[in-house]
């Protein structure tokens, strides 16, 4: 079920009308309606892949309690490696099956050995991995003692199944979310207000922004031979704009669900195309998965601790683990790898932790410094975003060599005056709520008259500018 | 939660009212006109309404029989023109209808246009054998090939359209389906307008029906058997001599040639692949599409008349 659906518009009053009027605010009643509509939500799409997520509750809740007792360091090693054998084996059949069989064999044909390779006609769960994540979480921080084991299974199957951030994140932390599982929740206004506020600008960003950018993205690289270097350029910002409004987008609607739930989850997103240098910029993209990868698999490595070209070598891993981690294509790597050698010298020159603050303090006007460092940052995570678009390295590489050409102002394609002003709005809304937890927190501090008439504003541009109902990116991950 | 509740409804009422403003403003859609069913069970529309479409581009009117368009200044020499929503043609300003293009190439005859949306076939012949009184010197029978099909019951039954019982050899009459509803949903312009840009139901297959029988007999893409029914039935009912099928550039040229053999008068419109007669979202045709259709119909009818 997408959140921009029909489907989804009937489900959520459903589900929360029963969940605060039928549970009666019973902790038992309210995680098993929480693990009905998620199943619900999920089924839609395909309920035969219920089934490997209940498997993986099963099997992390298990090893969650047999490490509760066990002493014996290898016993629990060998839990640990269970667990992560599953859930990464269940992630690496359906995600990257028919990726190594083609590289492989690719491999093999490159040095004169043509072998066959059989593909598989493998369907990639939705979600798959998001949740698989999320729960090798809990059995990380169990084996660490850093989290008390839940007897609670059904506690555990809403933690794992939670619908709202089921399929695209935010990637939550057992140690967050599964204790709010043992509370039971009560209806709070302020709450559940911030969450529809958020749901509404997570829906705008989404349906104005990502779906018209994403007409424009789609004809540019689908066509990319076609056009001069200053349209390609222009495919490359579409694009851009298309990914954060797309999955920012996702998680506020997933966060303002949650809320509407009583549920508080972590902030995803935060502005990241404010951000001064490429460090700043990871700091604030995608925030659930890069802490992630930082604590489960950058401080495992040895993180910063050891010498220099131990820190360069992590970096390096996390980063092509991270584009690796987006799909089964070269193009993901390359984008990581790319984030990597953008964060080096920042790395060797012990710079990646410089713009920790709010760029302009806070305040409206940037400095000149900052509106350089912001645009530089910008335009090198525009170009990495090419490989993540582009449909192969060698589709990227063509893009790329297409707009330096010299015809770079001729056929350049116009495109609706409409697109420009959309993103301009939204950039100026990003901008001045930048401080906040999402762009239209702060306002709730203005007066009923106006904030409705915004809400209402921004409701209309959704009917207008909606486009053709498009997925949401981060699915297909 | 009761304030929770409280300020829900009264936003949603609030936005409902400002959709309205902004809809009717705007006229996001069009005006639907209110159908009523004649004492011979045809159903068309309540005589004398108006209406825009939508965008506010153009107007239309619900002549004083109950058929969209103009009325003819006289009966003599009449020809009608009878169709579904291709002919009835709310999408396009009063002066792009076929009797005006008709008009205008043969200015000696006079044109009576009978249309509403979903016609089948044997609707159609049953609104010409209304129309016989009239005298008329040819009846002009848009039709698509699923409006054939639509005819009969057995195919598949449809509640709301005119049907023949093959099996019976009966007219099953169409009712309205949900009309006070509809009457509320034309109404409501915001209402309306949210239910044709994201239609729920679109399409959904009706398991109750009996689909198969479509799939057997099929000989030349369609099903043989029932149409052969169909037609025996209408030649043995109506009169024939003067009716004229026109058929549309996509139909399948087997049933143009079977309708022939039935002793029908029959043309099958011709485009040109880069000859667009349709809009960009729509497949009804343009003002342009419609003068092309008229040429048409027109060089047929001069054929059949030697002055």
């Amino acid at each position: 079920m997408l959140f921009n659906s029909i489907d989804f518009a009937f489900f959520l009053p459903l589900v929360f009308l029963l969940y605060w009027f039928f549970t009666k605010n019973n902790l038992k009643y309210q995680n098993i309606l929480i693990v009905f509509a998620s199943y619900l939500f999920y089924g839609w799409w395909d309920w035969r892949f219920l089934s490997l997520i209940i498997f993986s509750t099963l099997v992390d809740f298990s090893i969650g309690n047999l490490l509760r007792n066990e002493r014996n360091i290898t016993k629990r090693k060998i839990y640990l490696w269970t667990s992560i054998v599953v859930n990464l084996g269940f992630l690496g059949f359906f995600k990257y099956y028919n990726f190594f069989i083609e590289s492989f064999t690719e491999a093999f044909s490159f040095f004169g050995n043509n072998i066959e390779g059989d593909r598989l006609n493998i369907i990639l769960p939705v979600g798959i991995s998001f949740y698989t994540f999320q729960t090798l979480s809990y059995t990380i921080d169990v084996y660490k003692e850093k989290l008390e084991p839940t007897k609670d299974i059904i506690a555990f199957t809403a933690f794992v199944s939670f619908f709202p951030q089921l399929v695209a994140g935010p990637i939550e932390r057992a140690t967050n979310l599964l204790p709010q599982f043992y509370k039971r929740r009560e209806f709070n206004y302020a709450l559940a207000i911030d969450g529809l506020r958020q749901i509404l600008w997570g829906l705008f960003k989404k349906i104005v922004i990502a779906d018209n950018c994403a007409k424009y993205a789609n004809l540019i690289f689908n066509n990319s031979d076609d056009y001069s270097g200053s349209t390609l350029i222009m495919g490359a910002l579409f694009f851009t704009f298309q990914i954060y409004g797309d999955f920012s987008g996702y998680s506020d609607i997933a966060i303002g669900t949650s809320r509407l739930f009583g549920f508080n989850l972590m902030q995803n997103f935060a502005f990241p195309y404010f951000s001064r240098d490429i460090a700043e910029f990871w700091r604030r993209w995608h925030i659930s998965l890069s802490t992630w990868f930082r604590d489960y698999l950058y401080i495992p490595l040895g993180g910063s601790r050891g010498g220099t070209w131990m820190k360069i070598r992590n970096t390096f891993i996390i980063f092509i683990v991270s584009g690796f981690w987006h799909g089964a294509n070269w193009t993901f790597v390359i984008w990581g790898f790319l984030n990597a050698l953008y964060f080096l010298p920042l790395l060797l020159l012990n710079k990646n932790r410089v713009n920790t603050d709010l760029v302009a303090n806070g305040g409206i006007f940037p400095n000149a410094k900052e509106i350089i460092q912001i645009t530089f940052t910008f335009s090198l995570t525009v170009f990495a975003w090419i490989f993540f678009r582009a449909n192969s390295v060698s589709h990227a590489l063509n893009y790329i060599a297409n707009i330096f050409t010299w015809d770079f102002f001729v056929k350049t394609e116009i495109f609706p005056n409409e697109i420009y002003w959309l993103v301009i709005f939204f950039i100026l809304i990003e901008w001045f709520g930048k401080s906040s937890q999402f762009a239209i927190e702060k306002v709730h501090i203005l007066p009923k008259v106006v904030r409705w008439g915004f809400y209402f504003g921004l409701i209309v541009l959704m009917f207008v500018y909606t486009g053709e109902e498009q997925q949401f990116i981060y699915f297909q991950f | 939660m009761k304030r929770f509740i409280k300020n829900i409804i009264v936003f949603i009422i609030f936005g409902l009212l400002i959709g309205e403003f902004i809809a009717r403003w705007f006229a996001l859609s069009s005006d639907i006109p209110n159908r009523t069913i004649d004492r011979y069970g045809i159903q068309k529309y309540i005589p004398n309404q108006h209406g825009t479409w939508k965008g506010g581009t153009h107007t239309w009117h619900i002549n004083e029989k109950g058929w969209p368009g103009y009325l003819p200044k006289s009966n003599d020499n009449l020809i009608t023109i009878i169709g579904d929503s291709f002919i009835e043609n709310f999408m396009n300003p009063e002066e792009c209808h076929q009797s005006v293009y008709l008009g205008k190439i043969l200015p000696k005859y006079n044109y009576f246009e009978a249309s509403r949306s979903g016609i089948s076939f044997i609707e159609a012949m049953e609104i010409s054998k209304q129309l016989d009184t009239l005298g008329p010197r040819f009846q002009v029978i848009h039709l698509h090939d699923s409006d054939l099909e639509e005819s009969i019951m057995q195919l598949k039954k449809h509640n709301d359209i005119t049907q023949l019982d093959v099996n019976k050899q009966k007219i099953i009459f169409g009712k309205m389906n949900s009309p006070g509803l509809k009457k509320i949903l034309y109404n409501w312009k915001f209402m309306y307008y949210l239910y044709r840009r994201f239609p729920i139901w679109i399409n959904k297959p009706n398991k109750t029906q009996n689909s198969k029988i479509t799939l057997k007999n099929n000989k030349e893409g369609f099903n043989f058997k029932y149409y052969k029914k169909l037609l025996e039935y209408i030649v043995a009912n109506y009169n024939i001599d003067d009716k004229i099928l026109v058929f549309r550039p996509e139909s399948t040229s087997e049933l143009v040639k079977f309708a022939k053999d039935f002793g029908f008068k029959t043309i099958q419109l011709k485009t040109d692949i880069n000859d667009h007669w349709s809009f960009e979202h729509d497949s009804h045709w343009t003002c342009y599409g419609h003068e092309k259709v008229a040429e048409q119909v027109a060089e047929y009818l001069k054929s059949l008349i030697p002055d």
